[in-house]
């Protein structure tokens, strides 16, 4: 199978899940804007109505950090389960075990791109004036997708491995839930070090961060920081590319046993 | 054509069953597929049939031994039922199946009319795949796999379930299929099949191979298990 081919086929599986899923539901393709409103809303209930987070702009704060983030965990989460889902095609055909995590996060970039678009309106009706600015978060976006397919890939490994780890990484999306300043601004913690620190240690964070300061202040991300971390994601993006082509047939065991 | 040198198999099981763990499902086993053969392989359930076709596919890999096929020959697993997904129409499990097996999307489009014709669903081609009864399953399952073209068929009970008539429509087709140059690894629990297509069978048993040769006297050793 070439390369377009392999493209082609994941992109395929990602439309027909997507039409599934959609046809499984009374509001159909709507949950794809629906579920994510939601969270912001329950967010925003408690964090700005209940505890007075304090900030006039808390809403579109909350909706650059929360919506990319809920892109980040419903796909890697996903993607981790994908090989042993799919084991029923993984004991019939001898194709690469990248394939199923893939199509997983092709899926999630599907209903992101709608989100996103959302996400532009209610910046454009709070107020935030459109610019040309906004074009620094194409890589922003893209080193996030990267990060999104290398985290899919590792997850899908280590749950075919041993399945524990399903229940470790939906924890650990929590555990970055709470620590990648979602609700919280990494900008405003008591200690510059720290923001510092959370910043260097947490990828995710510093993401987070760069779309709140292209979309809402017109800044351009922090470039080198932004070029590390994006490779990053690609060299263990291609590791886990080699690692899953060269163990196919151990993981096909491991996924069917 | 393929060839299997003293494969073994086994995984460690969650549960500490078995062998301290360990769930050996072929042991040493060494077997030959010549070109242009049809190879039944029978045996109880649970035995290795289907592990060793998976072997031959290159699905799994040996713990040991070795499975060595042809240089440049290609080989395909057909099998039913797994491997759909039953929130998908047929139409879409159909083309997933074909791209699956190596097809372009364009030409899995064009195999789609030919398959909802043979597998004679009708309507129910764009219905989800869970709302098919077992026989549906069969039709689909053995229609999209009738479509591949390899030089090793390793066929996995894909003629035996589904109603009498169309399992009769089925094993003609294949029959056509496999006349010719075509070799053919293939799994069934129907005595008749085997005889009827087989040129050569084995007996598979606890993971090792005790009978091979003659399809008649491989299926006496057979009955002589069951």
């Amino acid at each position: 199978m070439s390369f377009v081919q392999y493209l082609r086929l994941a992109d395929t599986m990602a439309r027909m899940s997507l039409r599934a899923e959609a046809s499984r539901y009374f509001l159909g393709y709507i949950w794809w804007i629906l579920e994510p409103m939601l969270w912001v809303a329950v967010f925003y209930v408690v964090f700005e109505v209940l505890l007075q987070a304090g900030r006039a702009d808390f809403l579109v704060f909350l909706m650059c950090g929360k919506l990319a983030f809920i892109w980040f965990s419903k796909s890697v989460n996903q993607a981790a389960n994908s090989i042993v889902m799919n084991r029923g095609l993984v004991g019939r055909i001898n194709v690469t075990k990248t394939l199923f995590p893939l199509a997983v996060v092709q899926e999630g970039l599907y209903r992101q791109a709608a989100v996103f678009l959302l996400l532009f309106c209610v910046l454009f009706a709070w107020g935030y004036t459109p610019s040309l600015a906004w074009f620094y978060v194409v890589p922003v976006i893209v080193v996030n997708y990267l990060m999104i397919v290398a985290c899919a890939y590792i997850g899908a490994c280590l749950v075919c491995l041993v399945r524990d780890f399903s229940m470790i990484i939906s924890l650990g999306m929590t555990f970055l839930l709470f620590t990648s300043g979602i609700f919280w601004d990494v900008r405003h913690l008591p200690d510059p070090a720290l923001t510092e620190l959370v910043l260097a240690v947490n990828p995710l964070a510093f993401i987070l961060d760069a779309y709140r300061q292209v979309l809402m202040f017109h800044t351009p991300p922090a470039w080198m920081h932004l070029l590390w971390v994006g490779c990053g994601a690609v060299a263990l993006l291609l590791l886990m590319v080699v690692v899953m082509r060269r163990n196919s047939q151990y993981l096909a065991l491991k996924a069917l046993s | 054509m393929l060839e299997l040198d003293q494969v073994c198999l086994s995984y460690q099981s969650r549960r500490q069953s078995f062998d301290h763990g360990s769930h050996h499902v072929l042991n040493r086993v060494s077997l030959q597929v010549y070109e242009g053969e049809t190879l039944g392989i029978i045996g109880r359930n649970g035995v290795g049939k289907t592990t060793m076709l998976r072997l031959m596919a290159g699905i799994l890999a040996p713990t040991s031994g070795s499975v060595r096929q042809h240089p440049g020959k290609s080989s395909a697993l057909l099998t039913i039922g797994l491997g759909f997904r039953p929130d998908l129409s047929g139409r879409d499990n159909a083309m997933l199946a074909a791209m699956l097996q190596g097809a372009t999307a364009r030409q899995a489009r064009s195999y789609l009319e030919e398959i909802k014709a043979f597998s004679e669903l009708g309507d129910s081609f764009e219905e989800r795949v869970k709302t098919y009864s077992a026989g549906m399953l069969a039709r689909l399952g053995f229609t999209t796999a009738l479509m591949t073209h390899v030089d090793v068929l390793l066929i996995d009970e894909v003629l035996s379930v589904g109603d009498t008539r169309f399992r009769e429509k089925a094993q003609k087709a294949m029959i056509e299929r496999i006349t010719g140059d075509q070799t053919v690894v293939f799994v069934s629990h129907m005595e008749g099949q085997v005889r009827d297509i087989c040129s050569r069978a084995v007996c598979i048993d606890a993971g090792s191979i005790v009978a091979d040769g003659e399809p008649e006297a491989v299926l006496k050793t057979y009955r002589d298990l069951c």
